[in-house]
């Protein structure tokens, strides 16, 4: 890699991150067409810059609310777009993604930005449903009507399948014993 | 020539989710002149940040013995570099009492091996973990992201204490 050079991590539906190696200069759908993510001439996925975290600055009486994340011009360069070493890119077909969480009995439901990780949902989720600081973080998401629980840095845009929801459940976890 | 387990944990250092970890200094490699004399496959030195407390590193080392990875989780300690061993206890770091964190690194049972799923001694020696704990049953589709992962939130947790 050359001083040129930009690592780049890129994210899309139902695939593994990868690492993307681009210079400033090139167009974003060009670096994209080259790690696979987009196919030439393909206009119908959104693709968003950076991670969003505007959930965890929401006010607390804001009831369904939504992030207001952007997909960018992907016929833009990395270096206008202002996309640097080591920013995440993700691709979604999904503009935004419908998200409910579960607690107690209670529901929860926002719309995020595929670029979004669970890491935010959950703290988000924690501070919804009022959980007390000190133990809030023994709660982490499961999905719904499963066993599975997504790692805290995966982008909910890698989550989805064919509808662009996602459904989970704020659990404690588990102490190992025996 | 390097064996197939060792091939794919090189692989999996490569990956974006690894390397992203590395970038915002969540866990690494420690550099290699720090490392002990003779260390081959399936030893593996890799360091986690642990939230600042007083008196306590921001880093702890670990020593996985990671053969037959991914079939299998790796199993390992913690490491001193400075002497070239385990850990201490004395030194480990400490959890709420009762809380999941004092479980995993708990100190009253095997020294060499955490207490959790993801660790390979752990798991053989308590397969009710496969019904109890599902969700952390290791695959061959996790890696060593997830690995560090696990470890990297319980050192950021409120219940770790220091050390």
């Amino acid at each position: 890699m050359t001083n040129q050079e930009l690592e780049i991590f890129v994210h899309g539906c139902g695939r593994k991150p990868q690492v993307l190696i681009a210079t400033p200069g090139d167009t974003l759908r060009i670096a994209l067409v080259r790690t696979g993510f987009l196919k030439e001439g393909q206009n119908d996925i959104l693709v968003f810059a950076g991670e969003c975290d505007e959930a965890l600055s929401e006010p607390d009486e804001i009831e369904e609310g939504a992030d207001m994340h952007t997909p960018v011009d992907i016929d833009l360069s990395l270096e206008v777009l202002g996309i640097k070493q080591h920013h995440h890119v993700h691709c979604s077909p999904c503009r935004n993604i419908a998200v409910e969480v579960n607690f107690t009995g209670k529901t929860k439901r926002r719309r995020f930005s595929p670029s979004a990780t669970v890491g935010v949902v959950a703290q988000w989720a924690r501070k919804k449903f009022h959980l007390d600081p000190p133990t809030a973080a023994e709660y982490i998401l499961q999905f719904c009507n499963s066993t599975d629980q997504p790692r805290s840095d995966k982008h909910l845009g890698e989550l989805v399948r064919e509808q662009c929801s996602l459904c989970f459940d704020l659990v404690k976890e588990i102490t190992p014993q025996g | 020539m390097e064996q197939p387990d060792q091939r794919l944990f090189q692989e999996d250092l490569m990956s974006a989710e690894y390397r992203a970890g590395v970038v915002r200094d969540l866990w690494g490699l420690p550099s290699l002149e720090v490392l002990p004399e003779g260390l081959t496959w399936p030893n593996v030195i890799l360091w986690i940040a642990a939230a600042a407390r007083p008196h306590a590193p921001e880093r702890f080392y670990i020593l996985l013995d990671a053969a037959g990875y991914r079939a299998v989780p790796p199993t390992g300690a913690f490491w001193d570099l400075s002497t070239r061993s385990q850990l201490d206890i004395a030194k480990r770091p400490k959890g709420k009492p009762g809380s999941r964190f004092a479980r995993v690194f708990r100190t009253d049972w095997n020294n060499s091996a955490f207490y959790h799923p993801y660790d390979r001694v752990a798991a053989q020696s308590h397969p009710g973990w496969v019904k109890e704990q599902p969700h952390l049953l290791w695959t061959d589709c996790h890696t060593i992201v997830d690995y560090l992962e696990e470890f990297y939130s319980l050192l950021n947790s409120g219940d770790y204490l220091g050390t």
